[in-house]
């Protein structure tokens, strides 16, 4: 098959018009193909983000007590104790917050008693000496907390426990060395907390931060009437425990809300309700990019099928002065890869363009040059593909149209 | 004529079913993609309070010092001193401070289970000044707000549940154990974006379901459901956080002219100024009074998503439309030869321009009413894709359906004007020439 | 009724000027059957092709029917086509997606006619080619010599002050190119105003006039050399 450019390109400039469409079709949509495969890959990785929890076989309840009573601590203690007994329970802790709850508490971690400035955020978890390993997760580093460590905090008070447990990404940051264990930390002014152990990852409560990894374990009991359960429990008791928990939790006490769609959750819910956004938008730029080639696609295969007609006799002159099939199918392909490239390469400028657009109103990372690149590859496939079947007709013109008025 | 063009539209439509397939499939598939999108951007760029949204204002005063802001932007919230300070000296008409409770509604009926419900501490002026509407009753007063009055104005949907319906002023609701004198029962009432909530609520929000004094919640030392933000250790106890530097309640005002804005301005300013002289703030006064609108875009109150998904929607009209006009192109040109004759036969430039895009509009129509019912599925497949508070704003009004149908069809006659303008520039000559 | 005088017609491209016609005098008077004729490339299509308003000219004068149409717009000029001219192709011209009917409709509707005169009109001149029971028909369904009846039936159903035929039988065999013929006198005889475009004597002799075109300009038939005329016959049109 002989590549005839320079003619190519003579009979294209003669159709100025429907080249440019063609080529312009193609580059709009590789812009905006590239950029919403990008989207959709940042946002199936946020989707799959890992919590370093164990996330099966996790129950979350969220509770709120009715009425004020002048303490909250023994119906908490209460209900622990309640949720531990239920058959099927591996373990269970009371606390403010964990991953992907989308709602905590912050704070800045200063290293020494009265320094204000460059704290380092940290989102604070509440637990007690059983939250490790209803969490799953393992200690890098030193010991978990004594039920004896575990103190009350009250309500617009700020907690600084005697003992913290943190984050490997804390002790990186504040200890470099790597000698964080038994170090003090300041979470209250002028109240010191030691670390007394290092778990190897943790992340805050919510999905858009500047530190995911930044969390801090704080042996306190909370005296709110807003508090939240966490459950594990043994392998395939999930549902039972599942059904369960209202029952028993009514049962030790009717003066409560569970809500009705948020009160009881597995685990994967949470999860699911954390990145509905992510996963939405996911969905919304595949269909986007899926009919977007389709539509092109077609484009191509209609435009290329009218060029053909159009050229039948200019064809069927080729074939009578002895071209063979392969020339003309061969014609057509590289005529179409010719304009193809034209396309990808406005294409690839439009691309950049958008994305970087993107990044300046909606603080979107830059697309990266695998998913251009990627694009680029996928429409000139997409171009050859959908001008075979035209340039296959093509080239079954018979010579004799050669001879037709 | 038009019926003529219109008819000689669908028979040449008709003689390449699959082109004409591929140009309403086209048509319909960019224009649902936007629509649906825009529906939902719609929703939530909506002006929630249209007729008032331009004499509401949300108060913002600096209480955190430039250090502790980002981009000169005030805290979103107020003090409980600065609040009552405010409230205190009346400069607007009408003002109201607002914050989100969390209550459980213990109904009468001993073997029914406490409901959690939503509910809004707030000053008497709010129902007034946000037009909510009553059904029974009417709004507590002025005067209950001084006496720190244990009344309550509950939503039509707790109404039903607690008393089926009924007329339920005069009776009690208890909240946590503590009776409310019902004086009003108003409609399930929740603009959305919820404006006045936007920084607890992201704006998207099933709205509250009881309101009570704002006196009286400080009085029961209920604390706020939604943000608080301190940048100094409140002291202990209730009265050392009422104290403190913590922000964590909303003030609104009513305001009709720009000269009660400047005065309110002024007094704002002097205000801070003041506390700067005090020594409580070492900072110059920094102070925002943003109507509803200004308001929500300051908050960014639309989602990333949603304008996200809008731009790439329309990116895609667009690639759309280039298509068709490939497609018209190929379809108008290659009746080149029909056109030569009518030329010849006397038909005018301006008759050859109405007969095309008469027919690229009734593709138009065509590719409308395929847009118009993929934008009908895909509003009720928006929860597929955005978060569900989001996603129930999303419908096929009627103002959605006509913009459907005019968007395909102005989309369709733009895409033939091209197409249209060649087919008008065949010379009538030409198929004259030995061929 | 067809009158030019010193008219011009110039093609220019980037590189030559080329004279399709120069200083061309014709006069056609009401009621002639006249019948242009020369060689291939002579301009008697061009000539054809100006006197129909498909094309402007570049320098001279021409006046249809008393109308001087050098300075009319596009519109103007689309009005007079449809109203005073009639066009019989040598490729008959009918649009594949009509059926016979709808073809001869097209210059009524642009006419602006009610649909029962439309109607009325049609049938009448479909009656007069004999090809009224084929109203329903499409183009490719009819034979060649039918398609033409077709195309002046619908030149006809203007009733137009002015015929212009180009090549009539050209794309005919010899049987269907004399019931062609035979139409086109028999119009005339009813008081039609034609001017034919041909290369072929014989048809050429069968009108009132001839009028030789060579090298875009009107010659005196009797000072040029009978043989040349033949000569050039003999090269078919492409």
């Amino acid at each position: 098959m002989n590549l005839q450019i320079k003619p190519i390109l003579t009979a294209l400039r003669r159709h100025k018009s429907g080249t440019i469409l063609i080529a312009l079709q193609i580059a709009l949509t590789l812009a905006i193909v590239c950029n919403a495969l990008f989207i959709v890959h940042q946002r199936v990785e946020r989707v799959h983000r890992p919590t370093g929890l164990d996330e099966t076989n996790l129950i979350t309840v969220q509770n709120r007590y009715v009425g004020k009573p002048d303490t909250f601590i023994p119906l908490m203690k209460t209900d622990v104790a309640t949720l531990r007994n239920i058959p099927g329970v591996e373990s269970a802790y009371v606390t403010n917050a964990f991953p992907l709850r989308r709602g905590g508490w912050s704070t800045g971690i200063q290293t020494e008693p009265d320094k204000t400035k460059d704290s380092l955020p940290s989102a604070l978890y509440f637990v007690d000496e059983q939250a490790l390993a209803t969490l799953g997760v393992k200690l890098l580093a030193g010991r978990n907390f004594n039920p004896s460590e575990v103190v009350t905090v009250g309500p617009q008070t700020t907690p600084a426990p005697a003992q913290v447990i943190i984050t490997k990404a804390i002790a990186d940051k504040l200890f470099p060395k790597g000698d964080a264990l038994g170090k003090t930390l300041y979470y209250a002014k002028g109240k010191p907390s030691t670390v007394i152990g290092i778990v190897a990852k943790l992340t805050v409560p919510w999905i858009d931060f500047d530190h995911m990894d930044n969390v801090t374990l704080m042996p306190v009991r909370f005296d709110s009437g807003y508090q939240q359960f966490l459950v594990r429990t043994k392998p395939g008791q999930q549902d039972n425990v599942f059904k369960a928990i209202p029952k028993a939790l009514y049962a030790s006490n009717r003066m409560r809300v569970l809500p009705e769609k948020t009160g009881i959750r597995t685990f994967e819910t949470i999860r699911a309700a954390a990145y509905e956004a992510d996963r939405g938008m996911a969905i919304l730029m595949t269909v986007v990019c899926a009919v977007l080639l389709t539509i092109t696609a077609a484009g191509i295969v209609g435009l290329s099928s009218f060029w053909v007609g159009q050229r039948r006799k200019q064809i069927g002159v080729r074939r009578a002065l002895g071209a063979r099939r392969s020339d003309i199918l061969g014609y057509f392909l590289t005529e179409n890869f010719l304009i193809a490239l034209g396309g990808v390469i406005v294409g690839t400028m439009l691309a950049l363009g958008l994305s970087q657009w993107m990044l300046k109103y909606f603080e979107m990372p830059r697309v990266s040059f695998t998913y251009v690149a990627v694009g680029v590859l996928l429409l000139l496939v997409l171009g050859q593909l959908a001008v075979f079947a035209p340039a296959l007709r093509a080239s079954k013109v018979s010579p004799v149209e050669a001879t037709r008025a | 004529m038009f019926a003529y063009y219109l008819q000689l539209g669908l028979r040449s439509l008709r003689k390449n079913p699959v082109l004409t397939a591929l140009m309403v499939m086209a048509i319909g598939f960019g224009v649902a993609a936007s629509m649906t999108t825009y529906s939902v951007y719609r929703a939530t760029s909506r002006d929630p309070i249209p007729q008032k949204s331009s004499v509401l204002y949300n108060t913002q005063v600096d209480a955190f010092g430039p250090e502790n802001i980002e981009n000169g932007e005030p805290a979103d919230a107020l003090t409980y001193i600065d609040v009552t300070a405010i409230l205190r000296a009346h400069k607007a008409p009408r003002q109201a401070a607002v914050y989100p409770v969390s209550v459980s509604v213990i109904p009468d009926d001993a073997g029914r289970l406490p409901m959690r419900e939503g509910a809004y501490a707030n000053s008497s002026d709010m129902f007034a000044m946000f037009d909510m509407p009553f059904i029974q009753g009417h709004a507590w007063t002025r005067d209950d707000d001084e006496k720190h009055a244990s009344v309550a104005v509950i939503t039509k949907d707790l109404n039903d549940k607690l008393f089926n319906g009924g007329n339920s002023v005069g009776k009690q609701v208890n909240l946590d154990g503590r009776l409310f004198r019902i004086v009003g029962v108003m409609a399930n009432w929740s603009p959305q974006p919820l404006f006045f909530d936007v920084p607890n609520t992201g704006g998207f929000d099933e709205g509250a379901a009881v309101y009570i004094p704002f006196t009286r919640a400080i009085d029961l030392q209920l604390p706020t459901n939604g943000n608080n933000n301190c940048v100094k250790e409140p002291e202990a106890g209730w009265d050392g956080y009422l104290h403190s530097e913590c922000v964590w309640i909303a003030l609104w005002t009513e305001m009709h002219s720009a000269a009660e804005v400047a005065t309110y301005r002024n007094y704002l300013n002097g205000y801070a100024a003041e506390q700067q002289r005090a020594g409580r703030w070492n900072w110059a006064p920094n102070v925002k009074v943003r109507d509803v609108m200004e308001w929500l875009d300051a908050k960014k109150v639309v989602p990333k998503e949603s304008t996200i998904s809008l731009v790439v929607s329309l990116g895609f009209l667009v690639i759309c439309l280039v298509n068709t006009v490939g497609l018209l192109l190929a379809k108008f040109m290659r009746r080149a030869p029909e056109i030569g004759v009518r030329r010849a036969l006397g038909a005018s430039r301006s008759d050859i321009y109405a007969q095309f895009l008469i027919e690229a509009g009734a593709v138009g129509i065509a590719g409308g009413v395929l847009g118009l019912v993929l934008t009908g599925l895909g509003t009720l497949g928006t929860t597929l894709v955005f978060p569900e508070d989001i996603a129930r704003l999303a419908t096929l009004d009627p103002v959605l359906i006509l913009l459907t149908l005019l968007t395909a069809i102005v989309a369709s006659v733009v895409a033939a004007f091209y197409p249209t303008w060649r087919a008008a520039q065949v010379q009538p000559a030409w198929q004259l020439k030995s061929n | 009724m067809l009158k030019m005088t010193h008219l011009a017609k110039v093609y220019r491209t980037e590189v030559v000027e080329t004279y399709a016609l120069r200083d061309f005098n014709i006069d056609v008077k009401e009621g002639e059957f006249v019948a242009v004729t020369g060689p291939s490339g002579s301009g008697k299509t061009t000539f054809l092709t100006i006197a129909g308003l498909l094309e402007t000219f570049t320098g001279g004068e021409y006046h249809l029917d008393g109308i001087e149409v050098s300075q009319l717009n596009d519109n103007a000029r689309s009005k007079i086509r449809n109203e005073k001219i009639g066009f019989i192709f040598q490729a008959f011209n009918l649009i594949p997606d009509l059926n016979v009917f709808d073809n001869v409709e097209v210059p009524l509707r642009y006419r602006g006619m009610k649909a029962p005169e439309r109607k009325q009109r049609i049938m009448d001149a479909l009656e007069r080619v004999g090809l009224a029971a084929r109203a329903r028909h499409y183009p490719a369904e009819l034979s060649g010599g039918q398609q033409q009846r077709v195309a002046i039936a619908r030149a006809l159903a203007g009733s137009p002050r002015l015929l212009l035929a180009d090549e009539p039988t050209g794309n005919l065999d010899t049987q269907m190119a004399r019931g062609v013929m035979e139409l086109l006198e028999e119009i005339h005889r009813e008081g039609a105003t034609i001017v034919m475009v041909t290369h072929d004597p014989e048809l050429a002799a069968r009108a009132q006039r001839n009028v030789h075109v060579i090298d875009g300009q009107v010659v005196d038939l009797s000072e040029e050399p009978r043989f040349h005329a033949h000569n050039h016959a003999q090269t078919a049109r492409s």
